[in-house]
């Protein structure tokens, strides 16, 4: 093995969002900085023209999907009472972790409501959005968010990586009934914080 | 679920598939790479050792099983404050009635099924079929062993003993169109259209539970296809199967668990999704059903409640040799792999345990890799004993017994052996009874025997030989680390009358390092086959038989690992019973050494390249898998071989595992063994090395007939044996075999 030359942008960079990018591609998800939604929007308008966004993003950055829609995206957020019909066709989607474990790549989402999971469940490509701010060590950090929500009824997952089996001869095939692709992005920006939904 | 045919049939079924063999043995190889890469990962990240995590998540669920009623009362009133209803059941029967009421109360006719081992158990498939529902798996190796009409032969890897040929010609004969072997990606993609449908229509989904997180009544389930997301979301009632000993106390609790899980399963650093369900989403239903079905009574037995900690990550099964032999169908009943020989006593019954559990060799690689630290290779002897004394295992059994009621008679054993010897001299070569070509070479009895010459029986037993003043004197050593020392040899019975070069050797050996070597004479066998076959009442009368025999309070050595393993490890467990002869058991497992240990770890240590003759011929080392797994020791022999005797040594493949000899194993289930020593000298071909090393005599009769069946050219020698030939002036001692 070569020794890589010594970066000096890697010294700005916290060791904690470096192993998470490193945990992250070791997933086979792909990772990325960005700085704001608008970089978002253009990563999502990059990867297709029907773009899915899940109901508890889009209720707190309703902004989002105007950026797409002005990228010439026709947007989809999942609303009827068969939200699975809605997106069952749409390639991309994009939803918001509430937090990302550095220790093993792992993007925690909240989805309580099938109108949500359905975004995140049927789609080829998935894009999770999670804020630098929210970037956690450890799974008990994880377990932390969990315990503080202990009782009320809800539905959280630790996403790492897109869907995969092994099951035939242990040969590894990505993309199963979940995604074939995930994309982590993190937002570095002035407008990094996310919101999470009240309800 | 298929009903499960007679062990007698799953067994013949496994040994005649040839995919089966050759497809677990690669699963087992590429497994064990990659989960030694992701525990040692972890090792790394965490700073502490596999035996320190195993340890805090054992106690974390021993902590449950100590106040599990108070747990479960959480588990349930925070559920059900979150929504869900919980019901507890007690037997299968229960589970499955209440299942089908509810489905056909919500009006449903099919059920979409993440894997669930616990609707395994109680034979929840064939409930519902019966009833008119229809479930559909939707886990890929599930579905695919339903459209096989078979059960899971794997708690992780379903499908494992399929190859992708019979899977392929499977998905023509169900998707009528055709598929091409080496295409897995076309079958995946081709499963996931076929079982979208299925999800977006059903009304009820049914999923396993991987814990059942006390703290916030939430269930942990786990997935890597992201199937079981969708059949717990999709349907308007949720069914949750899960035992009672899923429970966890907390979240970070469950971390922990997680963190294990991936890592032991399939080598990942954690699954794709990790869910945490807290009651029923909006607008959907959710049903907890709790079952019982032996776990309490697994509870109460203090030998057997360890059981209860498995997390289902089926490492046990990927270290079994017998499971990569047979697989799951034979090595298990519903539950498969070690923890199947274990728990099928209690969910299914002692007769459905029965047979499974006699194909256990008793290597304790299962202890060595397990998660939760069970100690299964106890519990599986356990589980033999009770099996045993419930009489209703047949006639193998009766037999067993009967011959060992015979051999804990020492007088009787040494003058039938006698007698043998004597009687088989014309078929004696070099240590191994050459019977006439047609006997095995045709017939029945060559299938069952033909792999493997048999030994001889000496006309002479060492301990003749061995008696005062009829060796000659060996040449002694120039550093003698035991001079002034009286060692009591403990023979072993096999090798006293099958071996005896071994512990000829063996003597002349620690003589020559100065020691005083006595025989006592009333030494007979130190119960480990008794042990092995069950019989504990028989062993524990062969353990007081040793103790009496080696009173004297010297050390003991014995060439036999195996029996270091019984008497300074088993024993003491075996009369834990009695705080008396418990002490004495340990007072003598405390002196008794095994050779290699007594010359590297105990008194006889002797210094670097004082056995060194100047002979560089290549040696290779298997090591009795009871020495790496129950006794701790690691590159020993090879160790001492290069330092000590200036050997260069190959380094043997799979060098730890099981040979296939396996005590009664291999008398009682010939193709079995016959199939680990095939990959055990498969090992040994590849490090091309002329000379094969060990310590177990057990072992060592069973590589010499397997080389001797198989025409090899190598020479299996004991530890002692290889040694004594370099001591000064040194000639062969074959003609003491």
């Amino acid at each position: 093995m070569t020794e890589q030359p010594r970066q000096d942008a890697d010294t700005l960079v916290p060791p904690q969002r470096q192993l998470l990018r490193t945990r992250v591609e070791a997933a086979a998800s792909t990772y990325h900085e960005v700085a704001g939604w608008e970089q978002v929007a253009a990563h999502l308008a990059g990867h297709a023209d029907r773009v899915a966004i899940a109901p508890s993003l889009h209720a707190v950055r309703p902004d989002l999907a105007a950026s797409l829609e002005q990228r010439g995206c026709t947007v989809v957020v999942p609303q009827t009472a068969d939200p699975a019909a809605d997106v069952a066709d749409v390639p991309v989607a994009v939803v918001a972790g509430v937090l990302a474990v550095a220790e093993s790549g792992s993007v925690l989402v909240s989805e309580h409501e099938l109108r949500d999971r359905v975004v995140t469940m049927l789609c080829k490509r998935l894009v999770q959005v999670v804020a630098a701010g929210d970037v956690v060590d450890r799974l008990e950090d994880a377990a932390v968010w969990l315990a503080a929500r202990a009782g009320r009824a809800g539905f959280a997952s630790l996403m790492t990586g897109p869907s995969r089996t092994a099951d035939i001869e242990r040969s590894l095939t990505i993309g199963v009934q979940g995604p074939d692709e995930v994309d982590v992005l993190l937002l570095v920006g002035a407008d990094a914080a996310i919101e999470e939904p009240t309800s | 679920m298929t009903e499960l045919r007679s062990f007698g049939e799953r067994y013949a079924t496994a040994l005649a598939d040839p995919d089966v063999r050759g497809g677990l043995t690669a699963f087992q190889r590429g497994w064990r790479v990659s989960r030694d890469a992701a525990i040692g990962a972890l090792e790394e990240q965490e700073g502490r050792s596999f035996a320190e995590l195993r340890a805090e998540l054992a106690a974390i669920k021993d902590r449950v099983l100590a106040d599990w009623e108070h747990h479960l009362d959480t588990f349930t009133a925070n559920a059900t404050a979150a929504g869900a209803e919980v019901v507890r059941v007690a037997t299968p029967g229960e589970a499955n009635a209440l299942i089908t009421e509810r489905m056909r109360a919500a009006g449903a006719d099919l059920v979409v099924k993440g894997k669930s081992m616990v609707s395994e158990e109680i034979g929840l498939n064939t409930h519902l079929e019966a009833a008119g529902l229809i479930p559909v798996e939707t886990d890929l190796g599930e579905w695919i062993l339903q459209l096989a009409g078979e059960t899971p032969s794997h708690l992780v890897m379903p499908a494992i003993h399929k190859r992708k040929e019979v899977v392929a010609a499977l998905f023509e004969r169900v998707l009528e169109r055709p598929f091409p072997p080496d295409d897995i990606d076309r079958m995946v993609k081709a499963a996931r259209t076929e079982l979208r449908e299925r999800f977006l229509s059903s009304s009820v989904g049914l999923s396993g539970a991987n814990a059942l997180i006390a703290e916030g009544g939430a269930i942990l389930l786990v997935c890597n296809e992201g199937n079981n997301r969708m059949s717990v979301a999709l349907p308007q009632l949720h069914v949750v199967t899960a035992g009672i000993e899923k429970l966890l106390p907390t979240y970070a609790d469950a971390m922990r668990q997680v963190r294990l899980l991936g890592r032991s399963a399939t080598g990942q650093p954690i699954t794709v999704y990790t869910n945490f369900l807290t009651g029923p989403r909006p607008g959907q239903e959710q049903l907890i059903v709790l079952l019982d079905n032996g776990r309490t009574a697994m509870a109460a037995d203090p030998d057997m409640a360890a059981a209860l900690r498995c997390i289902r990550c089926g490492s046990c099964a990927n270290v079994c040799p017998p499971y990569g032999v047979v697989g799951g169908h034979a090595f298990g009943h519903v539950y498969t792999g070690a923890i199947g020989l274990v728990n099928t006593a209690f969910h299914h019954g002692l007769e459905a345990a029965a047979g499974p559990q006699s194909l256990c060799v008793s290597c304790g690689a299962c202890a060595t890799v397990c998660p939760v630290e069970i100690p299964l290779p106890v519990q599986i002897l356990e589980v033999r004993e009770r099996v045993a004394r419930d009489g209703r295992a047949g006639t193998a059994t009766t037999l067993t017994r009967a011959a060992l009621r015979a051999f804990q008679h020492r007088l009787l054993v040494d003058l039938g052996l006698r007698a043998v010897g004597v009687a088989t001299t014309p078929l004696r070569r070099d240590g191994v009874t050459v019977l006439p070509g047609r006997l095995t070479t045709r017939g029945p009895l060559a299938q069952r025997v033909g792999w493997r010459t048999p030994p001889a029986v000496a006309p002479r037993p060492a301990r003749d030989t061995l008696r005062a003043g009829r060796l000659e004197e060996p040449p002694r050593l120039a550093d003698q680390p035991l001079a002034g020392r009286t060692v009591q040899l403990f023979l072993q019975c096999v090798s006293d009358r099958l071996a005896p070069a071994i512990p000829i050797a063996a003597a002349k050996l620690l003589r020559a390092a100065g020691a005083r070597v006595t025989v006592p004479r009333e030494q007979h066998c130190c119960g480990l086959p008794a042990y092995d076959s069950g019989e504990q009442d028989a062993a524990r009368a062969m353990v007081r038989q040793t103790m009496a025999a080696l009173a004297d309070g010297a050390d003991v050595v014995t060439p036999a690992s195996s029996c270091l393993a019984m008497l300074g490890h088993d024993a003491p467990y075996l009369l834990r019973g009695d705080v008396a002869e418990l002490e004495r058991a340990q007072e003598l497992a405390g002196r008794v050494y095994d050779l290699i240990g007594y010359l590297t770890a105990g008194p006889g240590r002797l210094p670097a390249g004082s056995l060194d003759d100047g002979d560089r011929t290549p040696v290779t080392v298997h090591r009795f898998c009871q020495a790496s797994t129950t006794l701790g020791r690691g590159d020993a022999i090879e160790a001492f071989l290069r330092d000590v005797a200036g050997a260069p040594v190959v380094p043997l493949p799979e060098a730890g595992e099981c040979c296939g000899f396996g005590g009664s194993t291999s008398v009682r289930n010939p193709e079995l063994s016959a199939g680990i020593l095939d990959r055990k000298l498969g090992c040994v071909d590849r490090t091309d090395a002329s000379v094969l090393i060990t310590d177990n005599p057990g072992c060592i009769l069973h590589l010499r007939g397997g080389v001797h069946a198989s025409g090899r050219r190598v020479e299996v020698l004991h530890l002692a044996e290889y040694l004594v030939r370099r001591l000064p002036g040194a000639t062969s001692t074959s003609q003491e075999r």
